[in-house]
């Protein structure tokens, strides 16, 4: 097993490890788009939490390409995507009683999210 | 997966308790479980993905009885043993040869 050479320890610790990694194809989606989180359940690894499931947000930005954690939490590879700030109104996910001035912005990969129609 | 972790928008989990002054670490040995967890994961035995699913995969009662640092030690345990680096059995004998010298 090769080790983390000591001189490296705080580095890595105070750092940490980016999963930013370059990606291929051209964004799908642009900041100002509305669209909608896919209904996916799968068995596996997904950083796509329940309560945004079918909800419809706007993209805020584009982070660039960033390595896909549903594959690389079983060993599938990087196979990175766009990643996307997504921002979801309280109203949206929670329903009216929430409050008109609350949203949650969420970090999606381009595969958890569809063209809202 | 649709697991116990995912606990977005539910409720009756009671206020979130802040501490004054909260230090790193509140026992020793969660000094210890985070250093094997970060040495393993920068020694490229499993990323930090496989880390959390294997903290998704807890018995969700068990997930909610114990404490932060012990979801990693789970995760060091249940994927060192995936990866054959310690196997269970290793664990279970060396846990044997420890338990009598720990004192009580």
């Amino acid at each position: 097993m090769p080790a983390l050479p000591k001189d490296m320890v705080r580095t890595a610790i105070q750092a940490g490890a980016s999963a930013r990694a370059p990606v291929t194809t051209p964004p799908r989606f642009r900041a100002g788009e509305t669209v909608r989180a896919r209904n996916i359940n799968p068995v596996g690894h997904t950083r796509l939490p329940r309560y945004v499931r079918g909800k419809r947000g706007v993209v805020q930005v584009n982070h660039g390409g960033f390595a896909f954690a549903d594959t690389r939490a079983h060993e599938l590879g990087d196979q990175p995507q766009h990643l996307y700030s997504v921002r979801f109104e309280a109203r949206e996910l929670w329903g009216n009683d929430a409050s008109l001035r609350d949203a949650v912005y969420i970090d999606l990969w381009e595969s958890y999210i569809e063209p809202a129609v | 997966m649709n697991g116990i972790h995912d606990l977005g928008g539910m409720h009756g989990f009671g206020p979130v308790v802040q501490e004054e002054n909260e230090p790193v670490f509140h026992e020793d040995w969660e000094r210890h479980a985070f250093a094997v967890l970060n040495l393993t994961m920068a020694a490229g035995q499993y990323t930090v993905d496989e880390l959390r699913h294997s903290i998704e995969r807890m018995p969700p009662a068990q997930y909610l009885e114990t404490l932060y640092y012990e979801h990693w030690l789970h995760a060091a345990e249940d994927l060192l043993d995936k990866k054959k680096v310690v196997t269970r059995e290793e664990l279970e004998r060396r846990i044997a040869e420890m338990a009598p010298k720990e004192k009580k």
